[in-house]
């Protein structure tokens, strides 16, 4: 696909660096090949002359050119009702813990960091619809965020493959989905519209910080793509981003308790989640 | 439908004033140290700060924001403003030090050779789990040049332990040095053992 050499040491380790500072991701030499695919795909997008000519403008974020250099650099394959265990875990413990500390009514605030292209936060969204009795006595808010705009725009657009989809039972497609050939289904304009999608970096806490205080965090499988500074910089915001005593759910294969020290670990039939300490502020010394 | 779409809760923080997070950092309540020891990572004069306030700080948590803070900052003096509470008495403070300074390996390197022969044994021990991330060339020379000085049984323990992971046959010479100089020491011979095992496995699996 390419007629550019292969970057020199130098530049490949220039370039890490600079996606290292910028979002925490980590890239060394076994991932030389991917980094190098997704470089010459940036640069022949962009005629670049040379490594060092696109380097330029990566730095100087010319036409915008830093959003899309990190969009090629995510991964984006999910699919509707991953690790559907969290979800059962959502509505018979994590829920109703929350629910004690709130009068009927109050806000339950839920956080999809990162929701690529949205099957984790409308996954919650129609999981809740379904499974928890109480849905229509809260008021319940769904912010799905990524680093990556391309994918914010398509959970937007919210419209699915057989694949995404592969999870869900027909007649819960057919509620709230429309068919819109044989390949894709769209979810329902209701549904959304009741789910608000941002664009965060979580090692950037300038950007997790706006996003205020959540009941429960869903961050699933993007610790992994992080070295362990960034990991505790990433654990720090989350951390902030939670409400005393609020649940941040991890993928399976991670452990907070190997990151940080700032959360609990909370056991319960279905999943091991951890969980923001309830304790208030005080004074000095207590 | 019960779902609603609010708009944004939060608010950005506003720019720090650096000699109000200076102050909160040992004066503010726990919540203000918290905000403090995560803002003072991006002011002048905050690795001095941080590093005064960890002395006195007693919140787990405060305490490990301020670490981050120090490795965020990762400038040489930041380094070395960590690297002395590696002799603290206080054992979670110790092990605060040494979790934040496996952060940052490359800061860490230059300073493992001066770790390793420190005069105080704990520091040498808590010095070689800092070399289980570097590349085994490395590990292995640092680690196999400890072993054949080494007086201290727990501290040569700790040295295979992590040579039991990350060492490679280069260093069997000084596995068995050590073996030989502590033959009344039954737990490290034992472990030495083990590591020598492991080492010769797993080299004859690169080979095969």
């Amino acid at each position: 696909m390419t007629e550019f050499p292969a970057l020199t040491e130098d530049e490949f380790r220039k370039l890490c660096d600079f996606l290292y500072r910028r979002t925490g991701m980590v890239f060394n030499e076994p991932k030389r090949y991917y980094v190098e695919r997704r470089v010459v795909e940036r640069m022949l997008a962009t005629s670049s002359a040379s490594f060092t000519d696109y380097f330029k403008r990566l730095r100087a974020d010319s036409a915008g050119e830093m959003e899309r250099f990190v969009n090629a650099f995510t991964v984006n394959e999910t699919y509707f009702n991953r690790e559907d265990h969290q979800l059962k875990c959502l509505t018979s413990d994590l829920i109703p813990q929350r629910l004690r500390h709130k009068k009927p009514g109050e806000l339950l605030r839920l956080w999809s960091v990162p929701c690529s292209t949205g099957e984790e936060p409308y996954s919650v969204a129609l999981w809740l619809l379904e499974n928890w009795p109480l849905v229509d006595d809260y008021e319940i808010e769904i912010v799905g965020s990524d680093i990556d705009t391309q994918v914010l725009e398509a959970a937007r657009a919210g419209i699915y493959g057989k694949r995404a989809l592969m999870r869900l039972p027909p007649s819960l497609i057919d509620k709230y989905f429309a068919q819109l050939d044989e390949q894709s289904w769209q979810i329902i304009a209701e549904l959304r519209e009741s789910v608000r999608f941002t664009q965060v970096n979580i090692v950037d806490e300038e950007q997790t910080r706006p996003h205020g205080r959540f009941d429960i965090i869903f961050c699933r499988n993007v610790l992994i793509y992080f070295d362990d500074a960034a990991r505790r910089v990433a654990a720090e915001n989350l951390y902030e981003n939670l409400l005393p005593g609020g649940f941040i759910c991890l993928g399976h294969a991670e452990s907070m308790s190997r990151i940080s020290a700032l959360f609990d670990v909370a056991r319960f039939e279905e999943a091991i989640v951890y969980q923001r300490p309830a304790y208030q502020g005080g004074s000095r010394g207590e | 439908m019960p779902l609603v779409r609010k708009t944004d809760k939060g608010k950005p923080r506003s720019e720090a004033n650096p000699a109000e997070v200076l102050k909160a950092l040992t004066q503010g309540t726990q919540d203000e140290r918290w905000a403090a020891a995560r803002a003072a990572a991006v002011i002048a004069g905050g690795v001095q700060a941080l590093a005064t306030a960890l002395r006195t700080e007693n919140d787990s948590r405060v305490r490990e924001a301020m670490f981050t803070s120090l490795t965020r900052i990762g400038t040489p003096e930041a380094v070395s403003a960590i690297l002395p509470l590696l002799r603290e008495d206080d054992a979670s403070l110790r092990t605060n030090a040494l979790d934040a300074l496996r952060t940052i390996p490359a800061a860490v390197r230059e300073h493992l050779p001066v770790l390793l022969n420190d005069e105080d044994a704990d520091v040498r021990i808590l010095s070689c789990e800092l070399v289980r991330g570097l590349p085994t060339e490395e590990a292995t020379t640092l680690l196999g040049a400890l072993l054949t000085r080494e007086p201290e049984a727990n501290v040569c323990s700790a040295a295979v332990d992590v040579l039991a992971e990350v060492g490679g046959p280069s260093v069997l010479p000084a596995l068995d040095a050590c073996a030989a100089r502590f033959s009344e020491t039954p737990f490290l011979r034992f472990a030495l053992k083990i590591a020598r095992d492991r080492i010769l496995s797993q080299s004859s699996d690169i080979h095969d």
